[in-house]
C-alpha cells in the first residue's frame, strides 16, 4: 500500500477541511467563547496545513530511503501480492461477525488456520496450531480470567 | 522509612512474584522473536493486568518490558535481525563481533550492560522523580498543557522521517481524540450516530491496532527470517567486567543519554539506542573500528535503551505523559488501578512509587539469570517458525481487545487501526506520533480550553508565568528546528555551487 504523497497530502487536506467543519457545526456552550469546537478546528488547520506540504513535498528531504525487499515474500502474498497484507483485520471483523453464532473455538481455529497458511505454514503445522492454540487460550482467557467467550456450537470441554 | 517498609510488603507477594516471573519469561521470548516488540509484548499484557493487584499489574508491564528490551538483542546478535526496534541501532556491529567468533561477547555485554543500564535508570527515576515533583506541584493548566504540546512536538522531533508527517500523524491521533461525548461542552462530537463512538476511543485497542495487527499484515508480505545457524558458545558474562573497566566512560555517557531520552516525552529505548550509538562513534579514540565487530557502541548503546526504559517512567508517573510507546499503555495502566499519574502519587501514594522501583532492581537483577537461560536456549527459541507465532498473536489481539470491557466492538477497532498504523508507516509516517496524540489528546485539550476559559481567550496569559514561558520557548524551539535544518541544509547546499 505505498501510496505518493500527493495522494496522502490530499487526503489528509479533506480530512482536516471536513473536522473543521464539523467542529464549527457543534452547538457552543451558552455564556462562554470557548467551547468543543475549538479543539477539532485547530487540528482541523493544522492537518489541512500539514497535508498541503507533504503533498507539495516539503520536507521530504528528511525521509530515510526505505529498504528494499528483495526476497520473496511467502504464501499468499506470493499469489496475490501486497493485498495480502489485508488478510489480518479482515479476519479480525470476521471474528467479530461470526464468532457469536459459531462459536469462540471453532471461529478461532478457522482464523489461525487462514493466517498460518497465508504466512507458508504448511497444512500440518497449521491445523497443529489451529486446533491447540484455541484451546490454550479459551483455558487461560475464559477460564482463568472469566472473559464471556461465547460457545456457539461447540463448547468448551471445561 | 514506614513508606519503604510497606512498600517491600506490597513486593513480596506470592501473586507478585508469579507475575514477575511469568511476564519475565513471556517477555524475553516476545522480544526474541523478530518482528515482536517491546511495546507489542506490553500491550498484549494490558488484558492480563485487569485481573491483578495493582502492584502485580504494574510489575508484569515492567518486567516484561525490560527483559523484551535485552533479549531483542539476541536475534540482532545472531541472525542480523533486531528482535525489537531498540536493538536496530548496534545490530550490525553486535554480528560483525559474532562472525569473528565472538558472539559469547557481543551477547554477554548486550546482557550485562542492559542491567546495569535498567538499575542507573532506576536509580535515576528515583532521584528525578520526587525532585521534579516538588516543581510540579505548582504547576496550573497553562504549564501542563505546554508540557503535553511540548511532548508531542518532541515526538516529531525524533522521528526518523519528515517532521510535517510526524505532526501531521500526531494530529491526527489528535483527532482521535475528539470522538465521543468527553469534551467541554458534553455534546456527542463526531459519533456519526454511532452509539459505540459516544464512549470515545479507548486507547489500548488503538495500541494493539497499531503495534500487533499492523506488524501481522508486514509480515503476510515480507519473507520469513532465514534459519539460524548452529554455533557454540563460551561462557557469557567471562571478560564483561573487565569491558565495564575499560569502556567505563562510554557505558556512563550511555547510561545518562538513555535516561534523558527516556525523560523526553515521547521519545524512548530506540532513539536513545541510536543516539547513543551516534555520540559513541563521535567521541571514540579509534572510531574507524566501529561498524567491525568493536564493542565499544555495544556498550554504549546497549545501557542506553535500558536505562531509557527506567526514564520514561519520569514523565509518565509525574506528569501522565508517556516517556515513550510503552509507558503510553502503562499510563492505563496506572489510571485503572487507581494509581493516578501526578506530582501527589509521590506523596499520597509514596509506597506505590517505592514498590515500582524495587520491582524495577528485581527485574533487572532477575535479567541475568534469565538471560544466560534465554541466550543459551535461543537457538530453539528463535526456530519457532513465524507462521504459527503471528497467528497466534492475531487471535491474542482480538481476545484481549474484547476483554477489556467485554465489547466486540473493540475488536473492530483493533482492525480498524492496524489498517491505519499499515499504511501510515508505509506511507512514511511515524505511528509513535499517532500513538502519543492518541494518549494525551484529551489532556491537551482540557488543558487548553480550561486555560483559554481562565483567560477569556486570551493567549497572552500562556506566556506569562515563568515555567509556562519557558515551556512555550522550548515547544517553539522544537516548532522551528527542522525548518532551522533545512534552511541550514539549503546553504551548505547552496555553497560548492559558487
Amino acid at each position: 500500500m505505498h501510496l505518493s504523497d500527493r495522494v496522502t497530502g490530499l487526503f489528509l487536506v479533506v480530512l482536516g477541511a471536513l473536522a473543521f467543519w464539523g467542529g464549527s457545526l457543534l452547538p457552543a456552550v451558552p455564556g462562554q467563547d470557548v467551547g468543543p469546537a475549538a479543539f477539532p478546528m485547530v487540528i482541523g488547520g493544522g492537518l489541512v496545513l500539514c497535508g498541503a506540504l507533504i503533498a507539495l513535498g516539503i520536507g521530504r528531504s528528511f525521509e530515510a530511503p526505505e529498504a528494499a525487499d528483495d526476497a520473496p515474500p511467502p504464501g499468499l502474498a506470493a499469489r496475490i501480492g501486497g493485498w495480502a497484507a489485508f488478510l489480518p483485520p479482515a479476519l479480525l471483523i470476521f471474528y467479530v461477525l461470526v464468532s457469536e453464532r459459531l462459536g469462540f473455538l471453532p471461529t478461532a481455529a478457522l482464523m489461525l488456520l487462514a493466517t498460518a497458511r497465508a504466512l507458508g505454514a504448511s497444512w500440518r503445522l497449521a491445523a497443529g496450531v489451529a486446533l491447540l492454540a484455541p484451546l490454550a487460550v479459551h483455558l487461560a482467557f475464559a477460564k482463568l480470567l472469566r472473559v464471556p467467550l461465547p460457545d456457539g456450537v461447540l463448547p468448551a470441554p471445561w | 522509612m514506614n513508606a519503604v517498609l510497606e512498600a517491600f510488603q506490597m513486593v513480596a507477594t506470592t501473586e507478585v512474584a508469579i507475575a514477575i516471573l511469568a511476564s519475565a519469561v513471556y517477555g524475553m521470548v516476545i522480544g526474541a522473536l523478530p518482528g515482536l516488540t517491546a511495546t507489542m509484548a506490553t500491550a498484549l499484557l494490558v488484558p492480563v493486568t485487569f485481573y491483578l493487584s495493582p502492584i502485580a499489574a504494574i510489575a508484569t508491564i515492567i518486567t516484561s518490558s525490560a527483559m523484551a528490551i535485552f533479549s531483542g538483542d539476541i536475534p540482532g546478535a545472531l541472525m542480523r535481525i533486531p528482535g525489537t526496534p531498540a536493538s536496530a541501532a548496534y545490530t550490525d556491529e553486535a554480528y560483525a563481533m559474532t562472525r569473528k567468533g565472538q558472539a559469547e561477547v557481543a551477547l554477554g555485554a548486550a546482557l550485562w550492560f542492559s542491567a546495569i543500564g535498567g538499575i542507573v535508570g532506576t536509580v535515576a527515576l528515583m532521584i528525578m522523580a520526587p525532585a521534579l515533583a516538588e516543581v510540579a506541584l505548582s504547576f496550573s493548566t497553562y504549564e501542563y498543557f505546554w508540557l503535553s504540546f511540548l511532548g508531542l512536538m518532541c515526538a516529531t522531533l525524533v522521528a526518523r522521517s519528515s517532521p510535517i508527517k510526524a505532526i501531521a500523524a500526531a494530529l491526527l491521533g489528535l483527532l482521535v481524540t475528539c470522538i465521543g461525548i468527553e469534551n467541554p461542552g458534553g455534546v456527542p462530537r463526531f459519533t456519526f450516530g454511532m452509539t459505540d463512538l459516544l464512549g470515545g476511543i479507548e486507547p489500548l485497542p488503538a495500541l494493539v491496532g497499531v503495534f500487533a495487527v499492523s506488524e501481522i499484515m508486514r509480515a503476510m508480505t515480507s519473507a520469513p527470517p532465514p534459519p539460524i545457524p548452529h554455533r557454540p558458545l563460551g561462557s557469557i558474562l567471562a571478560g564483561q567486567w573487565a569491558l565495564t573497566r575499560r569502556y567505563n566512560k562510554q557505558m556512563w555517557r550511555g547510561n545518562i543519554v538513555g535516561v534523558l531520552i527516556g525523560a523526553l516525552p515521547g521519545a524512548g529505548a530506540d532513539m536513545a539506542a541510536w543516539i547513543a550509538y551516534a555520540n559513541s562513534k563521535r567521541f571514540s579514540k579509534e572510531p574507524e573500528k566501529f561498524g567491525t565487530g568493536h564493542p565499544e557502541g555495544l556498550v554504549e548503546s546497549g545501557a542506553a535503551n535500558n536505562s531509557a526504559l527506567a526514564g520514561g517512567w519520569v514523565p509518565a508517573t509525574l506528569f501522565g505523559i508517556p516517556g515513550d510507546t510503552i509507558t503510553a499503555i502503562a499510563i492505563g495502566v496506572l489510571y485503572m488501578k487507581g494509581l493516578n499519574p501526578g506530582p501527589t502519587l509521590f506523596t499520597e501514594k509514596a509506597s506505590s512509587m517505592y514498590a515500582l522501583y524495587i520491582v524495577f532492581i528485581i527485574a533487572n537483577i532477575l535479567m541475568i539469570p534469565l538471560g544466560i537461560v534465554m541466550i543459551r536456549l535461543s537457538r530453539h527459541v528463535l526456530r519457532a517458525p513465524r507462521a504459527a507465532a503471528m497467528p497466534l498473536i492475531l487471535l491474542l489481539c482480538a481476545v484481549g481487545a474484547f476483554a477489556i470491557g467485554n465489547n466486540p466492538f473493540a475488536v473492530v477497532l483493533v482492525a480498524v487501526f492496524g489498517v491505519i498504523g499499515y499504511v501510515m508507516e508505509r506511507n512514511g509516517y511515524p505511528v509513535a506520533a499517532l500513538v502519543l496524540g492518541i494518549v494525551m489528546g484529551t489532556m491537551v485539550e482540557q488543558t487548553f480550553v480550561t486555560s483559554l476559559i481562565k483567560s477569556d481567550g486570551a493567549l497572552l496569559p500562556f506566556f506569562e508565568r515563568p515555567v509556562s514561558a519557558g515551556l512555550a520557548a522550548l515547544t517553539i524551539a522544537a516548532l522551528a528546528w527542522p525548518v532551522l535544518v533545512w534552511m541550514l541544509r539549503r546553504l551548505r547546499r547552496a555553497e560548492p555551487a559558487r
